[in-house]
């Protein structure tokens, strides 16, 4: 379980996350919604330790993050996976090398064992035949489920989302959002992905945070947030077509 | 502006802090290793080794033309020549040319990687990137630069010899003489010590422009321009202190 409490951050004099507190459970698919520039991606490098809050606590089971030296992070880190915006895959590196790169810093496995691991997770995310192209041969979709082929190489207990449906088809986010969420049933994992894709929420959004102007006004799931009285929320949410459809019961 | 080149030279320690950490894994490192070496090194050697060579020929002409004094022996020349080359060129000049080639390569390459978030990816698994990358491409610099140094020199002394038999601006035998004249080891230690700091600073500065790069694809050529630049005058300005450090 990921907990946060009275999480503050700023840049410059302006507040960027106001007082957010939220608690993360394991096997669910946790949203952090909102608008652009709203804090999502400041919450998440927050949750990630790519940025230090400026008051506030995190914690990961019952250890909290700012108090843990640097090899308490790194053993923490070997417990995440993420998946990038832009995939993050290594340009070094071809497919099943990008998958494997993880389990030759942290495990003491054979090559043949890290080589059939690595196949085990491309065939999870339902990536074949394409272990020795490079990234840059394979589609935006393709380079996300080569993403998450590596965040889940360690058997991550969390897993971190952001922005997984950008720049994706509406099928291909299908797919995406169903894979995150089978995977997280699966592996029973601490998934936290960060989005404004209303199609997303409402296909995997077991619990959802949504942030405006850096606090977090409402939290639900995906049935509750069509019928919420927050009205920045309903402002959210009806600027998709298709959510103002169902609410309006078209 | 002197708070920022502070705060710089502050980072740019720190970040060196974050390299020499122990690598994550032996096997990894030496694999990287070999790999920055043929990237960095192998890779450098056509470019230095048709520059070594045509400047070598050049040197002689130079000089011949300025010697011209008949007391002169003629195998001054190729001595003065052969000094020339091992004294500044072979190190100097060549690692200003590296500048170029070998630091917008890392610069570039990294600064990438920082921009698309790779760099972060490493970090996040709990890899020490700063020591993933950058530490095999400043050991490979430093410990093989002075090999280029060496063949410059060579390939140098024979674009020399070529210039000499095809034109006898001065009798073979001369330069031959001269080449072999007073011969002060210490010169080829000092040209490799040289060689070896200026490829240090190379690679660790275009890394370190490269891994703070931010800002996008502009953002990256920003940094490999920072990186030269600055490679270059730091390059010029220690040749200064090392040469009265260990020649006066």
């Amino acid at each position: 379980m990921i907990k946060v409490e009275h999480l503050n951050k700023s840049f410059e004099g302006k507040q960027v996350l106001k007082d957010i507190s939220v608690e993360y459970e394991p096997g669910r698919c946790n949203m952090i919604i909102g608008a652009s520039g709203s804090g999502k991606t400041v919450l998440l490098k927050n949750l990630i330790g790519l940025m230090d809050p400026d008051s506030g606590d995190i914690s990961y089971g019952d250890r909290t993050l700012s108090k843990m030296n640097y090899k308490e992070k790194k053993a923490l880190r070997q417990k995440i996976g993420i998946l990038f915006q832009g995939s993050a895959l290594f340009d070094f590196a071809t497919v099943i090398e990008n998958v494997m790169f993880p389990m030759e810093f942290f495990t003491d496995w054979s090559a043949a064992q890290r080589r059939e691991r690595a196949r085990y997770c491309l065939e999870k995310v339902n990536v074949i035949g394409s272990d020795d192209k490079y990234p840059n041969e394979l589609s935006g979709g393709m380079q996300k489920r080569v993403g998450i082929a590596r965040a889940i190489a360690l058997n991550p207990e969390y897993l971190f989302c952001d922005e997984p449906n950008s720049g994706l088809d509406p099928y291909t986010s299908i797919l995406i959002d169903r894979l995150i969420y089978d995977l997280t049933k699966e592996f029973n994992m601490t998934t936290i992905v960060n989005t404004h894709d209303m199609n997303s929420i409402l296909e995997i959004g077991d619990k959802i945070g949504f942030i405006h102007e850096g606090s977090l006004l409402w939290q639900g799931d995906r049935h509750s947030i069509l019928h919420t009285d927050c009205r920045e929320l309903r402002d959210f949410v009806c600027a998709n077509t298709l959510a103002r459809n169902i609410i309006e019961g078209r | 502006m002197i708070r920022r080149f502070f705060e710089s030279i502050g980072r740019y320690f720190l970040f060196l802090k974050m390299v020499f950490r122990k690598p994550e894994k032996g096997r990894i490192f030496w694999r990287q290793f070999v790999n920055e070496a043929d990237k960095l090194i192998l890779s450098s050697i056509l470019l230095v080794g048709v520059i070594s060579l045509f400047i070598g020929g050049v040197l002689v002409i130079q000089t011949a033309s300025n010697l011209e004094n008949p007391i002169i022996d003629k195998m001054y020349i190729g001595y003065m020549v052969r000094e020339s080359l091992i004294l500044e060129f072979c190190s100097t000049m060549v690692a200003l040319i590296l500048a170029g080639k070998m630091g917008s390569n890392i610069s570039s390459e990294i600064g990438s990687m920082r921009i698309t978030e790779q760099i972060d990816a490493m970090d996040m698994m709990g890899v020490n990137s700063a020591c993933f990358l950058v530490l095999p491409k400043v050991t490979a610099a430093t410990i093989l630069s002075p090999l280029l140094m060496l063949m410059s020199l060579a390939l140098g002394l024979i674009g020399g010899y070529f210039v000499v038999e095809t034109t006898q601006i001065i009798p073979t035998a001369s330069y031959i003489t001269g080449i072999k004249a007073f011969y002060n080891g210490f010169y080829i230690f000092y040209s490799c010590f040289k060689m070896s700091l200026f490829c240090f600073m190379i690679s660790s500065i275009a890394a370190f422009n490269g891994y703070y790069a931010k800002g996008g694809s502009l953002g990256v050529g920003r940094s490999s321009t920072k990186a030269i630049v600055t490679t270059s005058i730091l390059i010029l300005l220690s040749d200064l202190i090392v040469t009265e450090l260990m020649l006066y």
